[in-house]
């Protein structure tokens, strides 16, 4: 091992981020939580010894940071193989309109889109608990339930925030924390209130949620006005056929005739297939819209939810 | 015989071994265990130098609990983080079968070799 064997816990810690520094921020997170519980109960288990002796023999029992930084860069390689569903083996190099087509059998592209309808939802609902919590937190803070009202609030976007990393690695693939950040040790509750308004985190975190009512609406309506103005273009062929066979005969009265495409040349059989491709193209450049946009955001997310200089 | 290939060989054997031995310890058991509770009793059962270290349990109960093969329930501490407590799953409880079958005909068919019983 390079590194002078550590000698306080924070110093255990910090050589362990050093090892895992090229690794997904999400892992590093993780692995410093079982690591922190770990050397925790060790410390408190020998009240008679002292940090620096309990961590000298740290190296033997839990490991030294660099094996169990390998350790997880292991497990992290065979659950993620384990996970994936196998590649099929591809015979020849599909063509642009193979690949273009192919995002109906991508998963994600379901599960994004599916996403950019969910964002509504979930947009208002950050957006409105951000504002309030600001809100009361900073009207109240002239009296004395003014400061833990800000601490529940803050505590509270940090468990959204994991939820929401939760929903986006579902959605989009994207390795997200699976572990909070562990406020770290016991210190007064003044200390507790400073560290929470300096990390920079619980800022770009509240940014996140104001961030997520514009681009959830906007998400929404791509969606919305995508499908609909897709399916109905793909309907309009199916339409005219079914108008043509007398479907329509008893319903003269509501849409009488054909549909009409408003110019002349278009009101005819090649209109109306024209219709039917614009729409299947439009529905399909929808689904890799919905793709590109679950990974740019899950991105951003990430940027914003998950501490990267811990 | 050179440290480094025994240490290389014990840990190529753990490989699937810390996950078959941490669903053993947690099928034996009612209560429900954390990480540091599950490494102190490997390192009460184990006499002289440790076969893995201990750190490496945590990834692999992660894993476990991921594949549903541990259920898990987060409880507060007031020596540290909060606790992850693991629980053995009927999907774990079956795994746990299967590979133990597959451990003793493993261990067998190797003990044949090295006792020189094979024909």
């Amino acid at each position: 091992m390079s590194c002078p064997a550590p000698r306080s816990i924070d110093e255990y810690l910090r050589q362990l981020r050093a090892v895992l520094a090229d690794e997904d921020p999400a892992l590093i997170q993780d692995a410093l939580y079982d690591a922190e519980e770990y050397l925790r109960a060790e410390v408190a288990a020998h009240p008679d010894k002292s940090e620096a002796d309990v961590l000298e023999l740290i190296a033997s029992t839990y490991g030294a940071p660099d094996e169990v930084a390998a350790a997880y860069r292991e497990t992290e390689i065979q659950v993620k193989a384990a996970l994936r569903s196998p590649v099929r083996p591809q015979t020849a190099s599909p063509g642009a309109l193979t690949r273009f087509f192919a995002v109906y059998s991508d998963p994600r592209a379901y599960t994004s889109l599916f996403f950019m309808l969910l964002t509504l939802a979930t947009g208002v609902i950050y957006f409105t608990f951000a504002v309030t919590g600001l809100a009361l937190s900073a009207g109240l803070s002239i009296l004395i339930i003014g400061l833990p009202l800000f601490l529940v609030f803050i505590g509270m976007t940090r468990v959204i925030a994991l939820g929401e990393g939760r929903l986006l690695e579902a959605v989009t693939g994207e390795r997200m924390p699976r572990r909070p950040v562990h406020p770290g040790a016991p210190t007064s509750f003044w200390a507790r209130i400073v560290a929470m308004i300096t990390d920079p985190r619980t800022w770009t975190t509240l940014a996140y949620f104001l961030l997520m009512l514009p681009l959830g609406v906007t998400y929404f309506v791509m969606a919305v006005v995508g499908l609909s103005l897709g399916l109905s273009l793909l309907a309009v062929p199916f339409i005219a056929v079914a108008d043509h066979f007398g479907a329509f005969e008893s319903w003269h009265h509501i849409q009488p005739g054909p549909p009409d495409l408003g110019p002349d040349f278009l009101n005819g059989p090649v209109g109306y297939a024209l219709c039917g491709v614009v729409g299947v193209l439009l529905l399909t450049g929808l689904m890799h819209l919905a793709r590109g946009v679950g990974r740019v955001h899950a991105r951003v997310a990430k940027s914003l939810l998950v501490t990267h200089s811990l | 015989m050179n440290d480094s290939q025994a240490r290389k060989f014990q840990k190529d054997l753990n490989g699937g071994l810390v996950a078959l031995v941490l669903l053993a310890v947690l099928d034996r058991t009612t209560d429900d265990l954390y990480g540091y509770e599950i490494a102190k009793r490997l390192q009460k059962a184990n006499e002289g130098e440790a076969l893995f270290k201990e750190g490496t349990i945590y990834p692999v109960l992660r894993a476990l609990s991921a594949s549903g093969y541990l259920t898990s329930r987060i409880v507060p501490s007031y020596s540290g983080p909060p606790r992850r407590y693991y629980r053995i799953t009927d999907e774990g409880r079956a795994l746990l079968a299967q590979w133990s079958g597959i451990w003793r005909q493993t261990r067998d068919f190797v003990d044949r070799f090295i006792e020189g019983t094979a024909p």
